[in-house]
Parts: C-alpha cells; sequence; structure tokens
C-alpha cells in the first residue's frame, strides 16, 4: 500500500466506522448510565440528533416550532360585538420579547371580518379640496420613495375591562389588544405634495373597502406630520388582518384611525363624524358629556416578566431575577420608567433597554433579588412631551368609569410568597 | 428648539426625586399635544435618517385623474352637515317592516337587543351621567342609544347604508335606508320639527336635514367651527383633561388598599390560557377546504354560527327538524328565502348550483 492512500484509507476507515456506530445508537438505544446529578436531556442523545430533520422544500412559507402552539392569539366572546365578524384577537404579549410583533400573532380588530382584497384591483383615491385629485394603482403607490418606521397600534379599548375593577387575570386580555411592526410605505406629506391640499381643507376623511366601509376623520395637520400610507409590515406585505394591501399608518394614535383596506382620503373643511366618531370611541364622563377626536393613545407601560401568564413559581429565596416590562407612548418617546415594590408609595427608576423611538413600544428592565416576600409590583412610564402614567385613582377621578376608551392607568401585580402573580388594582 | 428642551430635561429628571417632567408649557407641540419631530441634518427625530431628496420630491406622474362616475362611486360618506346625503324617501311603517326582515334577527324586537348583538334603541338620555361604579349598591349604568347618544342623524343614514344589514352590506337601496333611519328614529321617539314619527310619517331628505339630535350637544370640544382643529389642539395640549399627571412623586406617595378580582372572565377565553411547550394534541377533526365549506363561510356563517340569529351548523338539534323536510325543501328555502332567511341569504349574485352546494354541506354538518 502507497504511504499517499495510507490517510485515506484511515479516514475512510474510521468514516465507516462512524456509521456503523450510528447505525448501532440509532437501532438500539442503549441508554448510557445516568450518574447522581446527571440531565438526561444531557446524557442521551436526543431523537432529533439521530435522524435527519425537516427537508428544504416543507413548509416554503416557514411554521412557528410546532412545540409553540399555546403561543396564538386569543379571543373572547364577551369582547366581541355578537360574533366573531366584529371582534378582537388578542396579542400573547406576554410570550414576545423585543419590540416587534411577529405578524402571525399581531392583534386583529376588525368590524365586519378581515376583508381579502385583490392587489390587482386596489385603487388608492385622494379627492375632495385638492388641486388635482389621483387616482393610484398598488403599483404606482410602490413607485413613491419609501419609509420604514417602527410603531406600536393599540386599540383605544385596551385595557378597557379594568375600568371598574380588575376582571382578567391575564395578560393576553389585559393589555393584548396592541402589537407593533416595522412599517414600510410613502409619508403622506410626500405623496400631498403634487395632489396639492387646498388651504380651507383642514380635515380628511380615510376610508376602508371592507364590509364596515370604515370611515375616520382625521386633522390634515396630522397627515402631514407623520401619517404614512404603508403596504408592508416586518418586510413583508401587510397582513389581511392589518389592511392588505394598504392602510394608513397614524403613528401613536388610536388604531381605529390606522385605517385598513384603505380606499380613499377625501379632503374637507369640516369633519365628517362617523359611526366611530360618535356612537363608539367617544368617552363618556361623568358630566354626562363624551369626549370626541380623543386621537391620541396615552404614555403607558406593564411588566411583562413577570406577570400573571409568566408567574416566579419557580424561583427560589434569594434568587437574581431581571423584571422586564413594556413602555409605550403615542404622544412622544419614552423617557423613563419607574417601578414600585409596594403598590405605588415608593419608585425606583428602571434602566431603558435596546431601540427607544417614537411612538414605539419600549423595554425596560430592572435586576432584582427575591426574597421569597409577597410584593406589589407596579410601573410608571413617562415621556418626552412631560406626560406621566396615572394611577387608577386619579385618572378614574378625571374621566370617570364609563368612557371604555382610553385607560392608561397604572398596572399592579401582586406576587405572593409562592411566586403566583395576581392582577390587583390599588384604590383609596 | 426639540433638542434643547430635551437636554434640559434629562438634566432635570436626574437630579430630582420629585421630578417635574413637563417641562414643556408654552412649547411647541403637535395638534394632539405631543411631541413634534423633526428631520434636521437629514435624520428624523434623532433616530431615523431621511433622504430629504426623496421625501422632499415633487412631480410624480404616476396615476391619473378620477372621473366623474369614478367620483361619485367612491363618494358615499354622509357628513355631519348633511353633505353627501342623496335624495330618497320611506315611511315608518316600511322602515318596520324592513328591520323585520333584515336587521331584527341580530338587534332584537324594535332593536332592543338582547341577542349579543348591539343594541339600538331604547336608552335615556337622563342616564348619561350615570357611572356604575358599586353595582351591590344599586349603581345603574349610562343607556345609550340612537335616540339618546348619538349626536348626529346623518351618521345613522351613513352607517346603515355603507355597513348594515352587516352579512350583506350596500345592498339596501337610498330609499329603504330612509324607512330604516326613520323607523329607529320612531322607536326613541325622536322628533322632527316638534312632529312624532307615526307610521305613516315619511322621512325625505330635507326633512331629516331639519333634525337636530337629542345629545347634539353632549359631546365636547368643539370640532364643527372654524377654530375645530385649534380647540382640538388646545383639549389634548392640557392633560389635566384626561387625568394624565406631568410629575413623578418618588418617595412617601399616597396609594391605597390592594382590590383582587372578583369574578374573573378568564374561563371564555378561546383557547384556554397556556404557556405550556408540548406537542398540539391532535384533534381528530378534519380541516374543510372543500369550496363550499369556504362558500358557507363566506356567504352563510355570520347568521348560521348562531343559533339566536339563525339553526346553527352543525348543531343537530337545530337542524334534525329542518332536515326531516327533505332536501328539496331546504334547496327551495335557500334559494327563495324562508322567515328570516333572505333569498340566497342576501347574495342574489350566487348561482343557484353553488348555494345547493352550501345546502349539502349544511345538512353533512348538521345530521
Ligand atoms: C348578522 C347580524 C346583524 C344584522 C342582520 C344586522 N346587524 Fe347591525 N350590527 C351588527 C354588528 C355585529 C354591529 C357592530 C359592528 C361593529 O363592531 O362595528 C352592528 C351595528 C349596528 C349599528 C350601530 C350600533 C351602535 O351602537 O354603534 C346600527 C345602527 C345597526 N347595526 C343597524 C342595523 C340595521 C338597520 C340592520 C338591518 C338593515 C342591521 N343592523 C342588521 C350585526 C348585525
Ligand atoms: C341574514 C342572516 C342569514 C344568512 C346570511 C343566511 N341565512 Fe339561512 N337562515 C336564516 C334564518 C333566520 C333561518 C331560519 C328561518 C326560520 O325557520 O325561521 C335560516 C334558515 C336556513 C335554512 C333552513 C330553512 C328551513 O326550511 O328550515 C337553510 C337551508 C339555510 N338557511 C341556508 C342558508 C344558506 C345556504 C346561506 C348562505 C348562502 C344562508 N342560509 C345564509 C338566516 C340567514
Amino acid at each position: 500500500m502507497k504511504k499517499v492512500d495510507n490517510d485515506k484509507t484511515t479516514a475512510r476507515r474510521g468514516f465507516l466506522k462512524n456509521i456503523a456506530a450510528s447505525v448501532v445508537a440509532a437501532s438500539a438505544v442503549v441508554p448510557a448510565a445516568l450518574k447522581a446529578g446527571d440531565d438526561p436531556a444531557l446524557i442521551k442523545e436526543p431523537e432529533w440528533g439521530s435522524k435527519l430533520g425537516m427537508p428544504a422544500d416543507k413548509n416554503l412559507y416557514g411554521l412557528p416550532s410546532p412545540y409553540e402552539h399555546n403561543v396564538t392569539r386569543r379571543v373572547h366572546k364577551l369582547l366581541s360585538s355578537g360574533d366573531m365578524y366584529a371582534s378582537v384577537a388578542m396579542t400573547p404579549i406576554h410570550e414576545l420579547s423585543g419590540i416587534i410583533t411577529p405578524n402571525g400573532l399581531f392583534f386583529h380588530r376588525s368590524h365586519g371580518g378581515a376583508a381579502i382584497v385583490d392587489p390587482n384591483d386596489y385603487r388608492l383615491v385622494i379627492h375632495g379640496l385638492v388641486e388635482n385629485p389621483l387616482v393610484l394603482t398598488l403599483d404606482e403607490l410602490k413607485r413613491y420613495p419609501s419609509e420604514s418606521r417602527i410603531h406600536f397600534i393599540e386599540c383605544p379599548a385596551n385595557g378597557s375591562t379594568g375600568w371598574r375593577s380588575p376582571q382578567f387575570n391575564t395578560l393576553q386580555f389585559m393589555k393584548g389588544m396592541m402589537s407593533s411592526a416595522e412599517w414600510t410605505g410613502v409619508k403622506l406629506s410626500t405623496l400631498l405634495k403634487d395632489v396639492g391640499i387646498k388651504p380651507e381643507a383642514k380635515w380628511a376623511l380615510a376610508e376602508g373597502s371592507d364590509n364596515s366601509h370604515m370611515g375616520r376623520t382625521l386633522p390634515v395637520e396630522k397627515l402631514l406630520d407623520d401619517a404614512m400610507v404603508v403596504w408592508a409590515q416586518n418586510g413583508e406585505a401587510l397582513r389581511p388582518e392589518q389592511g392588505y394591501p394598504v392602510r394608513l399608518l397614524v403613528p401613536g394614535w388610536e388604531g381605529n384611525l390606522n385605517v385598513k383596506w384603505l380606499k380613499s382620503i377625501e379632503f374637507g373643511d369640516k369633519p365628517w363624524h362617523a359611526k366611530e366618531e360618535t356612537s363608539k370611541y367617544t368617552m363618556l364622563t361623568p358630566s354626562g358629556k363624551a369626549i370626541r377626536y380623543f386621537w391620541p393613545m396615552e404614555v403607558n407601560s406593564v411588566i411583562t416578566s413577570p406577570c400573571p401568564d409568566k408567574p416566579w413559581k419557580d424561583l427560589k429565596k434569594g434568587d437574581l431575577v431581571e423584571i422586564e416590562g413594556l413602555a409605550w407612548s403615542g404622544q412622544g418617546t419614552i423617557k423613563g420608567v419607574d417601578i414600585s415594590f409596594d403598590g405605588g408609595k415608593n419608585w425606583v427608576e428602571a434602566n431603558l433597554k435596546g431601540l427607544v423611538l417614537p411612538k414605539s413600544w419600549t423595554r425596560f428592565s430592572f435586576m432584582y433579588k427575591w426574597d421569597g416576600k409577597p410584593i406589589l409590583l407596579s410601573s410608571r412610564a413617562y415621556d418626552d412631551a412631560g406626560y406621566v402614567q396615572p394611577t387608577i385613582d386619579e385618572e378614574v377621578k378625571a374621566v370617570g368609569v364609563e368612557g371604555i376608551y382610553h385607560r392608561n392607568a397604572i398596572v399592579t401585580w401582586e406576587v405572593k410568597a409562592n411566586g403566583e402573580v395576581n392582577n390587583v388594582h390599588i384604590r383609596s | 428648539m426639540f433638542t434643547l428642551e430635551v437636554k434640559k430635561l434629562s438634566k432635570v429628571a436626574a437630579f430630582t426625586l420629585f421630578a417635574a417632567t413637563f417641562a414643556f408649557a408654552g412649547a411647541d407641540k403637535a395638534v394632539d399635544g405631543s411631541m413634534e419631530y423633526k428631520v434636521v441634518n437629514g435624520t428624523y427625530a434623532g433616530v431615523y435618517k431621511v433622504n430629504e431628496k426623496a421625501v422632499d420630491a415633487k412631480g410624480f406622474k404616476y396615476g391619473k385623474k378620477p372621473t366623474e362616475n369614478e367620483l361619485k362611486a367612491t363618494r358615499i360618506a354622509v357628513r355631519y352637515d348633511f353633505e353627501g346625503l342623496p335624495e330618497g324617501k320611506g315611511s315608518v311603517a316600511r322602515g318596520d317592516e324592513l328591520f323585520e326582515q333584515k336587521c331584527a334577527m341580530c338587534h332584537g324586537d324594535m332593536g332592543s337587543g338582547g341577542k349579543g348583538y348591539p343594541k339600538l334603541t331604547g336608552g335615556d338620555i337622563d342616564t348619561l351621567k350615570n357611572q356604575l361604579v358599586h353595582p351591590e349598591n344599586g349603581d345603574e349604568p349610562p343607556e345609550r342609544s340612537i335616540g339618546a347618544f348619538w349626536p348626529y342623524a346623518s351618521t345613522l343614514w351613513w352607517y346603515i347604508k355603507t355597513a348594515m344589514p352587516f352579512p350583506h352590506p350596500m345592498s339596501l337601496s337610498d330609499d329603504d335606508v330612509y324607512a330604516i333611519t326613520a323607523y329607529l328614529l320612531s322607536v326613541d321617539e325622536v322628533q322632527i320639527d316638534g312632529e312624532d314619527l307615526d307610521d305613516d310619517y315619511v322621512l325625505t331628505k330635507e326633512k331629516l336635514m331639519k333634525l337636530h339630535m337629542p345629545n347634539e350637544k353632549g359631546f365636547y370640544p368643539d370640532v364643527n367651527g372654524k377654530d375645530g382643529v385649534a380647540n382640538m389642539k388646545k383639549f389634548l395640549s392640557n392633560p389635566k383633561n384626561y387625568g394624565t399627571p406631568t410629575k413623578r412623586c418618588m418617595k412617601d406617595c399616597t396609594t391605597g388598599k390592594v382590590v383582587h378580582i372578583k369574578a374573573t372572565l378568564d374561563s371564555g377565553i378561546t383557547p384556554l390560557v397556556s404557556v405550556k411547550k408540548d406537542l398540539p394534541k391532535e384533534t381528530g377533526e378534519k380541516k374543510e377546504d372543500s369550496k363550499f365549506a369556504k362558500l358557507y363561510e363566506d356567504k352563510c356563517n355570520a347568521c348560521h354560527s348562531n343559533d339566536a340569529i339563525a339553526p346553527k351548523v352543525g348543531n343537530k338539534e337545530s337542524w334534525a327538524a329542518r332536515i326531516k323536510q327533505g332536501t328539496e325543501t331546504l334547496y327551495t328555502h335557500a334559494l327563495k328565502g324562508f322567515k328570516g332567511m333572505p333569498a340566497k341569504g342576501g347574495h342574489a349574485d350566487m348561482s343557484d348550483d353553488d348555494v345547493k352546494g352550501i345546502v349539502d354541506y349544511i345538512i353533512s354538518k348538521s345530521k
């Protein structure tokens, strides 16, 4: 045998030996002897390590691991207007990381089901008090210069089951009527330059083409400030539930104003007063009068870990743990978040982490050594416009409990000695 | 100005425990009382890079001018001053008939609710000050309804025309919408020009335009005048109006007692809450993706998923007697209509064969 071949032969023998070994391992599962302190998950070759995985042509549009099947949107009959076509599916925010919601988990509120619009028949009409009324196809719209922005969208009814008293013991149903994405589209200030809005046009009506023909009035000032007409979320086309192929994006404002399946924008000199700005989305106060056109979603926060869905049951006395949460404001950028361990009597400052962007979800973090004693854990956010999250008492004193919308009071978790976490209210 | 203020602010916040975060009084705010961000040196709000040549570009030639007909088809809104309201007429009696046929299965007799869908009538303007704080002490909630709460009748006309009946919007003629509007107003005893809307009252455009709803003044801020936008800005820029503080108390703040959940709603959640990481259980249920299953979902399920409205598909009890009538009878009833069941479920454009196919599917699911 020549020397040169020698290496190859040895390598080949080794290879055959390995195959033989793996065949043995696969055919007769010989459990390695476990010694005290050994974790079988480490000692045993797992099933997935000794067989082929999914081929490249399976799930050409990828899916989450089947083990994540409990991470889904959820619904509740009481949160519908009669059936699942005029209803809301809540985002499992207790399972999310960072500040982006995967598209399949983005909360879904619609007033007549999610329309499936044919993009070939999509048209956007801009008309009313303008110099040059305009019709665009989807392709034409997408030729305008695009921008991408990260913004949350929150339904103003988020948290509304808590006006009178705490009712849900799950974060998903306390705050899951919101999600966040990177949106791509054209700024209205760009799109409207050639259209030319007439000076007397102070208002605009945005209308959707879905079953509800959703119409909402917006002030021109906001449209020209930071509103966009968007066609993509998190890098792909909008999902039907988010208005495919095109929706309005009105950063920081009531979810309902971000009109989905956007069909037209009409400019006028007066507001329209649609159903969703009279019968609904108005806040009845103890004076008997209702606040209307309450556009921005106010500064808000919630601790996502721990929470009732993700308690501290596995923690031992003395464990070091990260308290983490989400803060957001439709009126500015989160400036900071305070944390209280005694139900709001004393507060300390938490740290912000990751991207801190205008009108966006922002993560906060606080390192804590748990001594196993019960605590009342609260978070309170404040933003760069100068607004601070109110206590329940402060908010109810100003607007009562019948307003349905815009509830942003401080959330408190009762963490018990056994690590269980409960939604409680702190009331004077 | 914005950068300057922010710098000032962060210093304030860093060095005080009783931090006055609201350093902005008098500073420029956006229309909603929020921070107004600008593009400075090609960067928006200090974080997003911007191609100013792109966002400031002008002279795009895409698209076309809408034709008159196209604009007519697009303009379906009716403004509060009735701009956009088409001519037409309809009587209260006709509205009563139509409501019974097309609306009552969801909204209840005379719109009185009780079927899980919104209650439309029977509210009381005198209850709007009610606050249901202590149900145990007999507190009553405010009772909103069209006549007691809605500020404008234009909204009612517009909404019925474009969004109802729920399973098949845009199917009512303008005259039908006038009739139903008149009917709902008459149930809530709303008057027009001092006149009651009796059964033979015929509502027209001219009459509707004279109507002032009882709760027209029940809303604020005043948005309709030429200062409307300015009024909104003023209102939203004062956080006292909605209970938002501008100071952070850090020590010995006033708090209160702990209130626990009395009766949780958690059991109604679907699917039930779980954070387990395991494999989904095989339910043995087959996914329906046949043509008729899809058509059913699209055209019939809005009513047939709820026994309060129509026999629920899948509920054997609701269907036993009906199926006994024989398939041909069910075909005829589905095609021609039957009591509360509109012909073809209200979808006149569907072929007879498709409707029959759906009926077969319904039977297969419900026997
Ligand atoms: C299949 C059930 C169904 C039928 C049939 C139906 N509706 Fe509705 N209606 C609804 C639902 C659901 C809503 C709430 C939609 C939403 O969430 O925005 C609603 C809302 C309304 C509202 C607004 C209520 C409010 O307080 O804001 C009016 C008015 C109304 N319907 C009138 C009618 C009329 C008139 C008809 C008949 C022509 C009709 N509806 C037929 C289900 C139905
Ligand atoms: C607007 C609500 C509505 C829609 C939409 C609707 N149905 Fe119905 N349907 C009803 C009601 C109400 C009844 C019960 C009538 C009765 O017996 O009082 C009914 C009954 C029926 C029956 C039984 C008739 C009998 O003789 O007992 C059939 C079959 C049927 N529907 C088929 C359909 C099909 C197919 C569709 C879709 C193409 C459809 N329905 C859509 C409301 C609806």
